[in-house]
């Protein structure tokens, strides 16, 4: 039998049956039912299935889940509650509140086919969290330079993306 | 069709009279031979309920459709478009789409103005069926009738939609046409049809100036889920019983198998091997174990060794040396053009060349099957053509197209690789299913997408132009030179020895001609196979593109045109108009021009120097017509002479697609439009040795990052008097031809190939009054890989 090894994520803590060299990203989507991080490149190239541990992005493909115990993962589900805590909402309006930047998604209409999406939030969050009003020369910056490589869209939502960190940060400081 | 016929396409029958709920079903009626063939699947009896539209007594209404969301928006045009002729609110249309079992049409999921015109006439049906049901309920006649929101109004009198069908169970039968995909191998994409059925007839429909649905910025009903993680994507789909599965492919082309490496069951106690052929699979109830299990066996499987292609970089020289023999297709008079060049005051001759690019979505594809003893299949995929993928792998796997199921989910954008229902790991997912009796998930690795996917092909082309002594051009003629672009059979089946048959070199010429007022023309497309097409794999499988052929052969046409230009010592903009009376060409290059700050001269700007010390402005200007859309981009860069770079600064790209359906979303797919075409024109090109593809992970294949985006300004022309255009596809093809007369405008020195990277421009620029003459490619350097964490 295959040891359970506890991990938390988006709040909750999970005995996951897995071995800990295992991909957390194989964890996410198939243990815990989780969609939001997707597998893209598989080798930190893409972006697409970046999770926050500890409130830094990582990629969940090349990230064994062992690096993630005792630490805290979130994922696209999960931002809600992020911003619900950082806001002490309470339950009834935390229930109905998306996290900024996911509500800055749908009303710029960033997705197209959405699949690296969940990771362009996620960078998003992050940067957010570092740089509360960034500039476009940041936006585009932050999501082509911070390691470990450019957050890739094929589609080209970039410049939809751009208007919605924008968009997200104003909301944030309000 | 008759006055009398519409009349009665537009009378219900009553089915049932049901105690609760109720619903109007708009079903097929097949006036032709096609209603006496065997129904293909539930949704095509029209006594069934597989219908295309249903109005339910809450006053909701569902669509049915065949085509599918492939990230431009259709998804939330059609329901606009439905809302808009049935005088609903689009919010309560919801669209089912792409279930080979739960749609009636069939038909590629580009094919949107296709697509559209169904549901538009389907919904026009609706709406005059609905129109007499209230006029008996209400004892008002029809004319006397108006409809808002859903609610029907006349003589004092007011009921719903929902109200009219309650407790009823009513059919509507309209008629259709043309055919549904069926397995035909060896004929063009092995499927019969790329369009589906067709709604025939001509119900009255809502004009255009009376429009309130269409024209707004409806949103795009799959957007929160996919904001919120809540889209089941087709990753996601999980059966009972289902194993996951990595794939061994060959290290060449050409390869085959000489020994399977060993499985050790220690290691990898619940994976296992399954082999068909040259297929090799390692299948797991756990994803993790059947990816390192994968490894190990390929790390020791021993296979032929093949080798047969030019290198990437002597491609192009090897096209040029290849006899072509007579081209496939040609139009227009050569002796006409031939004249011409004859008594022409100046000439002008270039040479152009572009890469192999690849579709290269985000998400590598996955598949998931599942095939029964008795033949019955389901397969889950993001194809964009479901009922053409269902008859591939009926053919695949043997079996009648009635026992094959296709459902459709969401994943990555692809951009045409699956218009013609192929490609993909459905095949590796049906062949796995079969073998092992049980349902399959084959997930590809990224690597494996960018060696194994159909590619976009290359091209070398030639083209001349005669001008007179005043500057007009009297004549152009082109040559273009491509290997095979229409060869999507699954990787998978090739592997396994199953769908073997090659299809027969095609070319075409694509070009829509913008430039009427040029007298005389002379196109010639010229074809050969696929490149390694002798290998079991059939080598670098040609498949189409956004934009397909025509962005490759309107880069050169708008590269000669500008050439032109400037030896003609005019305005690129100016000159064009010149040579066109397409009115809605000159509009939309004008407005374009406007919004750019364009200020008339000729190119190269008067500073062009090709070492200078700081960087040199240019601005270049291309444009296309396409699907009842005319375009133009404007690109303005600055080339940094020392590193080789070209950064595009700003970026302007106008349209008149006809009527504008969603302003928005067309907004967002012409910025994305320019971003595809910038990573084109700058960055993309597909690398290969003598052996096998080399642009694997994408520091080999690059695409542009969002540092690289410009500014991007948008226009929009909608107007009511030239029905719907195609307002996404093309916006990518106006941007190569741009960026490159901008580089000229800005050096004075021509880039006839693309990608304009800085190894190309540094070569460029270091050969002054000399174009280089070298081969496509030039393998970019890898660049260093960032240790995660």
């Amino acid at each position: 039998m295959t040891p359970r090894l506890r991990l938390s994520v988006n709040g909750i803590e999970h005995d996951v049956p897995v071995k800990p060299e295992t991909p957390l990203i194989f964890v996410l989507r198939n243990e815990l039912k989780l969609s939001g991080p997707r597998l893209g490149c598989g080798m930190a190239q893409c972006g697409a299935c970046a999770v926050l541990v500890d409130g830094t992005e990582v990629r969940a493909c090349v990230t064994p889940v062992s690096f993630a115990l005792g630490k805290r993962v979130i994922t696209l589900e999960g931002l809600p509650a992020l911003w619900a805590a950082q806001r002490k909402l309470d339950p009834p309006a935390a229930a109905r509140t998306l996290h900024p930047v996911q509500q800055a998604w749908i009303d710029e209409q960033v997705p197209q086919c959405g699949y690296c999406q969940s990771g362009m939030m996620i960078a998003a969050v992050q940067l957010l969290s570092r740089n509360p009003d960034p500039s476009v020369a940041q936006i585009k910056d932050a999501f082509t330079n911070t390691p470990p490589s450019p957050h890739l869209c094929r589609c080209g939502t970039y410049a939809a993306i751009i208007e919605a960190v924008q968009r997200a940060a104003k909301a944030m400081q309000a | 069709m008759d006055a009398t016929q519409s009349k009665e396409i537009t009378t219900v029958t009553r089915r049932d009279v049901l105690t609760g709920g109720g619903a109007l079903f708009v079903s097929l009626y097949c006036p032709s031979a096609l209603a006496t063939q065997p129904a293909n699947g539930a949704s095509l009896d029209p006594g069934s309920l597989g219908s295309w539209l249903e109005i339910r007594s809450d006053n909701t209404v569902l669509v049915r459709t065949g085509r599918t969301e492939t990230g431009t928006g259709m998804s939330g045009y059609y329901p606009q478009v439905v809302a808009e002729e049935l005088r609903v609110r689009p919010e309560t249309v919801s669209l089912l789409m792409g279930d080979t079992d739960k749609t009636p049409d069939g038909g590629y999921s580009a094919g949107f103005l296709y697509g559209m015109t169904n549901v538009r006439k389907v919904a026009a049906y609706t709406y005059q069926a609905l129109l007499k049901l209230a006029a008996n309920r209400l004892g008002v006649a029809p004319s006397e009738l108006t409809v808002l929101d859903g609610v029907v109004s006349g003589g004092g009198h007011r009921i719903s939609y929902g109200s009219l069908v309650e407790g009823q169970h009513l059919d509507l039968r309209i008629p259709i046409g043309g055919q549904p995909a069926n397995p035909a191998e060896g004929k063009w994409a092995d499927v019969t049809s790329l369009d589906g059925l067709t709604v025939l007839g001509n119900p009255p429909m809502k004009p255009m100036s009376e429009f309130t649905v269409i024209g707004n910025s409806h949103p795009i009903p799959g957007i929160p889920d996919k904001v919120t993680g809540n889209t089941l994507w087709t990753c996601d789909v999980r059966l009972p019983g289902m194993l996951h599965a990595r794939v061994v492919r060959p290290p060449t082309f050409g390869s085959t198998v000489i020994t399977v490496g060993p499985l050790d069951k220690n290691s990898f106690p619940t994976a296992a091997l399954v082999r068909k052929g040259n297929l090799i699979a390692v299948v797991s109830p756990n994803e993790w174990e059947a990816v390192v299990a994968a490894q190990s066996v390929a790390a020791t499987t021993r296979w032929t060794e093949w080798s047969g292609l030019p290198r990437s970089e002597n491609l192009s020289k090897a096209l040029r040396e290849r006899d072509w023999g007579p081209p496939l297709q040609s139009k227009g008079r050569s002796e006409d053009v031939v004249a011409s060049l004859k008594e022409a005051a100046k000439t002008v001759s270039a040479s152009y060349e572009q890469p192999y690019v690849r579709h290269a979505p985000i998400g590598p594809f996955n598949a998931i099957a599942s095939v029964h003893v008795d033949g019955t299949t389901t397969v889950w995929t993001h194809s964009a053509h479901s009922q053409g993928m269902r008859a591939r792998l009926a053919g695949i796997l043997g079996v009648s197209i009635e026992n094959v199921v296709v459902r459709w989910l969401d994943h990555a954008g692809q951009f045409g690789r699956t218009t013609l229902g192929g490609d993909g790991a459905e095949a590796d997912a049906v062949i796995l299913s079969q073998l092992t009796g049980r349902p399959v998930r084959v997930q590809w690795t990224l690597q494996e997408d960018l060696a194994w996917s159909s590619v976009s092909p290359a091209w070398v082309s030639n083209a001349e132009a005669a001008l007179d002594a005043s500057g007009h051009i009297t004549a152009v003629r082109t040559a273009f030179y491509s290997p095979h672009p229409y060869d999507v059979r699954p990787v998978g089946a090739l592997l396994a020895g199953i769908h073997g048959k090659a299809p027969s070199p095609t070319a075409s010429i694509d070009t829509v001609w913008a430039y009427d007022r040029i007298p005389a023309r002379f196109e010639a497309a010229y074809a050969m196979p696929n490149l390694g097409a002798q290998t079991p794999t059939a080598g670098l499988r040609g498949n189409i593109m956004r934009t397909p052929g025509q962005r490759q052969q309107n880069f050169v046409l708008e590269s000669l045109i500008d050439e032109a230009a400037a030896l003609a010592g005019a305005d690129p903009i100016e000159f064009r108009i010149r040579h066109t009376s397409q009115d809605r060409l000159i509009k939309v290059l004008t407005a374009t021009a406007q919004a750019a700050g364009w200020q008339s001269r000729p190119a190269p700007q008067a500073g062009a120097r090709k070492q200078p010390t700081q960087g040199l402005r240019g601005r270049g200007v291309c444009a296309i017509i396409r699907q009842n859309a005319y375009w133009a981009g404007i690109a303005e860069v600055e080339v940094i002479p020392a590193t080789g770079t070209i950064e595009v600064i700003r970026f302007s790209i106008g349209v008149d697609c006809g009527k504008v359906i969603n302003p928005r979303q067309l907004k967002r797919c012409m910025q994305s439009g320019v971003i595809m075409g910038l990573s084109e024109a700058l960055k993309e090109e597909v690398t290969f040795d003598t052996s096998k593809v080399t642009s694997t992970d994408w520091s080999r294949y690059r695409i542009l990052t969002m540092a690289e985006v410009p500014e991007i300004r948008i226009v929009q022309l909608s107007r009511n008097d030239k029905g719907f255009g195609g307002g996404s596809e093309a916006a990518n093809a106006v941007v190569p031809g741009a960026v490159a007369a901008a580089f000229f405008d800005a050096t004075g020195v021509r880039a006839r190939r693309i990608p304009l990277t800085p190894a190309y421009v540094t070569e460029l620029l270091r050969q002054p009054g000399k174009e280089p003459l070298r081969g496509l490619s030039e393998a970019p350097q890898a660049a260093p890989l960032y240790c995660a964490l």
